[in-house]
């Protein structure tokens, strides 16, 4: 009887299905494994590199199917609502009671807590946050739709006829999600802000006029939150349909796909951000 | 008519020649018209039918959870299993947590930095990044990567066992499947949570100092004064805490339970990994937002 010691191998559904076959190998430690990690985040950042331009191509120069951009308009955007409606609700009443908690703390005015939350949520917080919730359920649906049709070869079956899949697939998935992503912010922000409004009321008595103040929003945050808006739309179907692109493995794999197509949008969105608010401060300030 | 209608009629339709050419000549199954099986339920119907689904596994959550602490209770954890899917989940989901916390922590002081050259109150920078990080943003954007990490990862791995039914041969062998896989992954996952938050603070407000210092020329130890200077006490810390532990519960008995609830194969568990993504986010999402209300 095998003793259960710690080189007893993982179930098969632990993890990249891949691994099996590769543990025949020594694992590697230490530095080959920084190495690996380093090759193969260069190798999965170069590929989407190329998913992003032949999408950007196959926008402008390829089949026009304004049917299959509806239908996933349909997908991405009216069936996220309501999930986004709930959360950026909630989201609004904690970040309006914890600003709120805060302020009392330092200065007992609150007049202006309207007006910097409004801005900070044009500029950061309905984009990003919606963002992340979008990376959840839209980049997992996409993920585990194409790959699902990698494992059972209906994308390679598109091959066969000449058909880029990213063409057939990611394209109308990318416009659809561009366009959707900026209306369902625009519809999170306006959301969070009313539930914020609601909870200022109730728990600190801010008047709804004094609360809904948009002196503090100017042309620099508009922008960049519709920056945010364009970034994240394209970010979130390139990523994750990069990674239903690349499942290998059978119906396991299509879970580890969805997996990865998670994590990885959710990391585009976080690091986007970053960048466009470092940018957007560095310009507008 | 001659087709009998009955409980007997499929079994004697398919019951061979024997029947058939005693009877009727096997003529083409007569059409029965069907009871709607799948007809598209609209409005109210189908605000009910949401409503007792989510009812439904909201129950099969708090099922679940009086099982594992059943388990908890008496000690009957699988503590092999525990340790690797501690490793799993924990030592495996490092790289991740280390990104966003950093990006976290310079997202806040970025977002923050029009107000502090507004007002010039470069001295409360630290207070400010460390009250949203501390409080809010740590727990929850850990949660929720983790959430597409493990929890995925989790509901992926008892879905695959569920339909390749591993998990009625270990009913078989009589070995408790609750305090076998259930129990540890559960342990494992809000532990995990736990340490990943801590570990997030700590490298999100490092990732805020250094921000602050390269945009706004804050010095660390400026920020760290603002830090401990009395306007943030070990109470905001701990609010952070008690959330991370209560986003724990829900992950891993939403992955959980999704994960065994999967039916219909390989699609069944895309369909189950999908819903337990969303499914936790919101759930994350609305306790977060009685947690912090109840904790003020």
């Amino acid at each position: 009887m095998p003793s259960p010691d710690k080189s007893s191998p993982d179930r098969p559904s632990a993890g990249p299905p891949s691994s099996e076959l590769r543990d025949l190998a020594p694992e590697a430690s230490g530095v080959a494994a920084l190495g690996a990690a380093a090759l193969s985040l260069f190798r999965s950042a170069r590929e989407l590199y190329s998913v992003f331009v032949s999408t950007l191509y196959y926008c402008v120069k390829g089949r026009r199917e304004p049917g299959a951009v509806l239908l996933q308009m349909y997908e991405i955007g009216n069936k996220s609502l309501f999930f986004l409606t709930v959360v950026m609700g909630f989201i609004g009443m904690i970040m309006v009671f914890q600003a709120g908690q805060q302020a009392k703390r330092v200065i007992p005015d609150l007049t202006m807590l309207g007006a910097t939350y409004l801005e900070l949520l044009v500029r950061d917080l309905a984009a990003s946050i919606a963002a992340l919730m979008l990376a959840t359920r839209v980049g997992a649906g996409i993920a585990a739709e194409i790959g699902s049709m990698v494992v059972t070869e209906q994308v390679d079956a598109l091959r066969m006829c000449a058909a880029d899949p990213i063409d057939y697939l990611i394209k109308p998935r990318f416009i659809a999600s561009v366009l959707m992503t900026t209306c369902l912010i625009v519809w999170s922000a306006a959301v969070s802000f009313a539930t914020g409004m609601i909870t200022a009321y109730s728990m600190f008595d801010v008047s709804p006029e004094t609360f809904m103040n948009v002196s503090l929003v100017d042309a620099g945050d508009l922008a960049t939150g519709l920056a945010k808006c364009v970034a994240y739309g394209a970010a979130i179907p390139v990523v994750s349909g990069h990674s239903g692109l690349s499942t290998f493995g059978g119906s396991e794999g299509v879970g580890w796909a969805t997996t990865r197509a998670v994590v990885n949008s959710s990391l585009a969105v976080i690091v986007l951000n970053m960048l466009i608010s470092a940018a957007a401060f560095l310009i507008f300030r | 008519m001659t087709s009998p209608a009955g409980p007997g009629t499929a079994a004697r339709a398919h019951g061979g020649g024997a029947l058939a050419s005693s009877g009727a000549p096997p003529a083409p199954p007569v059409k029965r018209p069907r009871a709607p099986l799948a007809q598209e339920p609209s409005g109210v119907h189908q605000l009910g039918g949401s409503f007792l689904q989510i009812a439904a596994t909201v129950g099969g959550m708090a099922v679940l959870a009086g099982k594992i602490a059943a388990r908890v209770a008496t000690l009957r954890v699988d503590g092999a299993e525990f340790m690797r899917n501690l490793y799993r989940m924990g030592v495996k989901s490092m790289p991740i947590v280390i990104v966003t916390a950093l990006f976290t922590g310079a997202i806040m002081v970025i977002q923050a930095a029009p107000l502090v050259e507004r007002f010039g109150a470069h001295g409360l920078l630290g207070w400010g990044a460390g009250f949203g990080t501390l409080r809010e943003i740590a727990p929850l954007l850990t949660a929720l990567m983790i959430n597409g990490r493990v929890g995925a990862n989790n509901t992926a791995e008892l879905g695959t066992m569920v339909v390749t039914e591993q998990i009625d041969a270990l009913r078989v062998l009589a070995i408790d499947p609750v305090s076998f896989l259930i129990a540890p992954r559960f342990l494992a996952m809000v532990l995990t949570l736990l340490l990943s938050v801590i570990f997030a603070d700590a490298l999100a407000l490092l990732g805020a100092a250094l921000t602050g210092d390269l945009l706004l020329g804050v010095a660390p130890a400026v920020f760290y004064n603002g830090l401990t200077s009395g306007l943030l006490d070990i109470g905001d810390v701990t609010s952070g805490l008690v959330k991370s532990v209560v986003f724990g519960v829900v992950l891993a008995l939403s992955s959980c339970q999704y994960g065994l609830g999967v039916t219909g194969g390989a699609p069944g568990v895309g369909r189950a990994v999908n819903a337990t993504v969303v499914a936790s986010a919101a759930g994350i999402f609305i306790l977060d937002y009685f947690v912090s209300f109840t904790l003020d």
